[in-house]
């Protein structure tokens, strides 16, 4: 085990000058984040741009999206172990990576959009009280720290063993790697079901609303993922088949097929029904009581996701890079707007006594948020700097050995 | 003629010698009672239909003004006609009821220092106007009784003080009068603004 | 429920606890707690430091205030008197009075009767310590055209000369005390709570401001600290609950409790007090001839949103 750690150690630090670059890039960004959320907790949340009546944003809009991004990778999970198609099943602990950084992500924008990080201890039960069954924020986070374990154990047990040159014992992963399926759909749901159980904001308490969170999260999940198997297969020489991205495209392209039924099916209750219910939909869509900061954003991820869904649709873009690559970042923007703030924000608009007041974050919440972002970033990084010498067979026990020998040697 | 300025010799007079009473008389026709002490006052004696854990005195029983004008012995004879001048008291002006209702529909032509009697024809005494109140405004006494109407401070579970119905209703004008609103809330911050207010 | 309980409302003692003494099971699990707590000690203690320099060890270690023990209340109740009395230099009363038996509050609002003056938003920032900046208001008066109760085209932003305004009605709206509490089901830690009197209450020292309580609130009846509550020293109210209107510190939730630190000594809140036009209501529920219970007797009621069936105790009606 140490051995294995030293050498990850070793291969970490070791790297191409565009990889020095990178790193300190995201290390640089990662020290203006930690400014920031001093500056937070120093002086309070008033320095975000929430208010009484906005009380969450920025923060809870970008933990929302990434777990749709964590739980995307349930969809590799399923054609590659259970169905054995080969060639997603040689990336799909990359995959699986991606996850965990994202579910890094989503607990640390919870943390950052907490008042009293430092009672966080109140959460573990036993130590503390943990509200179950009765608070959903409380399943969450089990399920979101249970999902961690699965994506690190899973794929750790894996690749482990990858090192070791021994094959898998399928009877002792295989149950986890079932469990992971339902435990993914269950991170989504919990996390729509927060909002979803929220009978004061009509906006949210629409049973829709999860079905949609997992359609959308099928569809950024994986457009995500297609974009970083070309970043691996150009700087590794780590080998991914057009096959499978080409695969994982056309799943993008049934989940935005439903995505925008569901869509268009709220749509349509709302607007013949025409009741009260309608308000947060129309600040988001034309604007209430003349304010509608939103609404330019949810017009372009709405014009995004459909010309994406076009791209997915066709064969004939969906299986060029370039188009592929323009509908992958067309559709992560516009999920990122609609799932982040396009969702959490109309949720407070009208606020339930029928105000409306606007929301954008602070400079604070922005820096803070890349902050966060550029921790998953290198979290993943490292996490590949790792894994994929390791899937090449590159970096195994013998090698390790060997160089250690060698080095000793010299 | 004359009567006209025995009126007025009588008027000044009786503005002079009792200015201090006068006083006392715009606190009473007003009915301003020091209810501001958190004393309290007694215990509800629910089936009763007298006693009320009223303040103690809205009016000083040491004062009886009304009688130093109005009174058999006095200048002033009781006079049943209804006019809209009301002579000394300037301070009062009359808006109950619309035009049905003056000034000895409630108070006691025979003894001013007293409102008019209920049927058992013990006249009422000014600490228990809302007797008489109650004459006309019978839901509204029975509501005021209960804590519905009206406003009540003290203990919850125990002695309360009781605001008359003519602490807040002037009898002789009695529609609540407006008030200025405290200010606003203020609109929620930015932190642009919560910067600059540091 | 507890011995102490029978005492007289109104005579009360400074430290009054309420913990049920069926607990000395309760107590011993408290004991457990503490070891377990000694345990993380070491761990905890490091982040601690790491997270608040200022906040004390105490102060970081405690307890939820349903799984206090009454010496621990004790404890609790004396530093947090002399924090105050370090920040404001002031002799502070900090309750920890449990319910009087037999009393399950509930609260009217007469709408023919309101004004509109926002008195009773001033008499509860004072009575109730909140910040004046950033201004934490419990009470907001809305106001509504005369013929319309749509929340939407309502405001809490008018400013005219003189109330009430010709063609326009008001309608407070605070907690609503609920007997089927959203925010309290959201809550992940159970900061807080309804009390066996019918009062939600939040333990400060135990949120962890995760703000859902406020998302899951159709009545806005919740506040949020965002910044360090700033309350002059010559303003600050000296009696106060440790549930109810203690200075609280930035970044938790805080909310009407009715004054539980007035009403459970068997005083009227203080909104109930200062109301020109004795427009509110307060009572004892269970009570058949308390005010609150005559009036929804006798008077047409209804509760805000009762469609969403939260089940307010704080009921609005018309007087005549």
């Amino acid at each position: 085990m140490r051995q294995f750690l030293v050498g990850a150690a070793q291969r970490i630090i070791k790297g191409s000058p565009l990889y020095y670059v990178w790193v300190v890039f995201l290390l640089a960004m990662i020290t203006v984040g930690i400014v920031a959320y001093v500056r937070q907790l120093q002086s309070g949340l008033i320095v975000t741009g929430m208010t009484s009546y906005v009380s969450w944003g920025f923060y809870i809009g970008n933990f929302t999206f990434l777990v749709g991004v964590a739980a995307a990778a349930v969809l590799l999970i399923i054609p590659a172990y259970l169905y054995d198609f080969g060639p997603i099943k040689e990336i799909v602990i990359i995959g699986e990576a991606l996850a965990v950084s994202a579910l890094l992500m989503c607990l640390m924008f919870v943390t950052a959009d907490l008042g009293r990080p430092d009672r966080v201890w109140h959460l573990i039960p036993g130590l503390g009280i943990l509200n179950l069954p009765s608070s959903l924020l409380g399943w969450d986070i089990v399920v979101l720290n249970g999902y961690l374990f699965l994506n690190i154990f899973i794929p750790g047990y894996i690749i482990y063993k990858a090192y070791d040159n021994k094959p898998a014992n399928m009877n002792f992963i295989l149950p986890f790697i079932l469990l992971s399926i339902p435990w993914a759909v269950s991170i989504h749901t919990t996390t729509a079901f927060i909002y979803n159980g929220l009978a004061a904001r009509p906006f949210w308490n629409a049973s829709i609303l999860a079905p949609r969170f997992l359609a959308s999260a099928f569809c950024s999940g994986p457009a995500l993922i297609i974009l970083l198997f070309q970043l691996v297969r150009r700087y590794t020489g780590f080998h991914v088949k057009d096959e499978a991205l080409f695969k994982i495209a056309e799943m993008i392209a049934i989940a935005m097929a439903i995505n925008l039924f569901l869509l268009g099916a709220e749509f349509f209750k709302e607007l013949y029904s025409d009741t009260h219910h309608l308000s947060p939909m129309e600040y988001l869509y034309v604007g209430l009581q003349g304010k509608g900061r939103l609404v330019p954003w949810i017009w372009t991820a709405f014009a995004f996701n459909v010309t994406a869904f076009i791209i997915f649709l066709l064969p004939f873009t969906r299986k060029r890079f370039i188009t592929l690559n323009i509908g992958c970042v067309l559709i992560i923007t516009g999920i990122w707007i609609e799932k982040g703030m396009g969702l959490i924000i109309p949720g407070f608009i009208p606020a339930p006594l029928g105000e409306v007041w606007e929301y954008s974050p602070s400079s604070i919440e922005i820096l803070v948020a890349m902050g966060i972002w550029s921790i998953g970033a290198l979290v993943l990084t490292l996490l590949l700097k790792i894994i994929i010498p390791i899937e090449l067979g590159e970096f195994t026990r013998s090698s390790n050995v060997a160089r250690e020998v060698a080095s000793a040697g010299l | 003629m004359t009567n006209k300025i025995a009126i007025c010799l009588a008027v000044l007079t009786i503005a002079v010698s009792f200015l201090g009473i006068q006083l006392h008389e715009t606190r009473i026709c007003v009915a301003q009672s020091q209810l501001d002490s958190d004393e309290p006052t007694g215990k509800i004696q629910d089936s009763s239909e007298q006693e009320f854990p009223v303040p103690l005195k809205p009016l000083s029983k040491t004062i009886s003004p009304c009688r130093a004008c109005h009174g058999p012995e006095k200048d002033f004879p009781v006079n049943f006609k209804r006019r809209e001048d009301l002579l000394v008291h300037t301070n009062i002006k009359l808006n109950h009821g619309g035009v049905r209702l003056w000034c000895l529909d409630c108070h006691s032509p025979d003894n001013r220092n007293l409102l008019l009697p209920l049927s058992d024809g013990k006249a009422i005494d000014f600490e228990h106007s809302y007797l008489l109140c109650g004459k006309c405004h019978g839901t509204k006494y029975r509501d005021w009784k209960y804590g519905i109407h009206g406003k009540r401070t003290g203990f919850w579970n125990g002695a309360k003080n009781y605001y008359l119905c003519v602490t807040c209703h002037d009898p002789h004008s009695p529609r609540f009068k407006p008030l200025a609103p405290m200010p606003p809330p203020d609109k929620p911050w930015t932190p642009k603004e919560s910067a600059q207010r540091k | 429920m507890s011995e102490e309980k029978t005492k007289e409302p109104g005579q009360t003692s400074e430290l009054k606890v309420s913990l049920d003494p069926a607990s000395s099971q309760e107590a011993a699990e408290g004991k457990e707690l503490i070891n377990r707590r000694g345990f993380m000690q070491g761990t905890a203690g490091v982040l601690a430091a790491m997270a608040l320099g200022s906040c004390s060890w105490q102060e970081f270690f405690q307890n939820n205030f349903r799984r206090m023990t009454k010496g621990e209340i004790e404890q609790t109740v004396e530093r947090l008197r002399s924090e105050y009395k370090q920040k404001y230099g002031k002799d502070f009363v900090v309750d920890a009075e449990g319910p009087i038996d037999g009393t399950f509050f509930g609260y009217a609002l007469d709408i023919q009767r309101c004004i509109g003056c926002r008195k009773c938003v001033y008499a509860c920032v004072e009575e109730n310590n909140q910040s004046r900046d950033p201004q934490i208001q419990y009470i907001r008066v809305l106001r509504f055209k005369d013929g319309d109760m749509d929340l939407e085209h309502s405001t809490i932003y008018y400013d005219p000369e003189e109330v009430p305004e010709k063609g326009y009605y008001y309608l407070p709206v605070q907690c609503q005390q609920c007997e089927n509490p959203p925010c309290t089901k959201v809550c992940p830690v159970q900061a807080t709570w309804t009390e066996p009197d019918g009062i939600v209450v939040v333990d400060y020292n135990w949120c962890i401001g995760c703000r859902y309580c406020m998302a899951a609130c159709p009545y806005m009846g919740r506040w949020f600290n965002f910044a360090d509550p700033v309350i002059p020293a010559d303003k600050v109210n000296v009696n106060t609950h440790y549930l109810g209107n203690r200075p609280r510190m930035r970044n938790v939730v805080e909310k009407c409790t009715f004054c539980i630190q007035r009403v459970r000594k068997g005083r009227y809140p203080a909104c109930v007090e200062v109301c020109p036009v004795g427009a509110r209501k307060f009572g004892n529920l269970l009570d058949p001839n308390s005010e609150i219970s005559r009036i929804i007797q006798t008077k047409r009621v209804f509760r805000l949103k009762s469609e969403l069936n939260t089940q307010p105790k704080f009921y609005y009606f018309f007087s005549i």
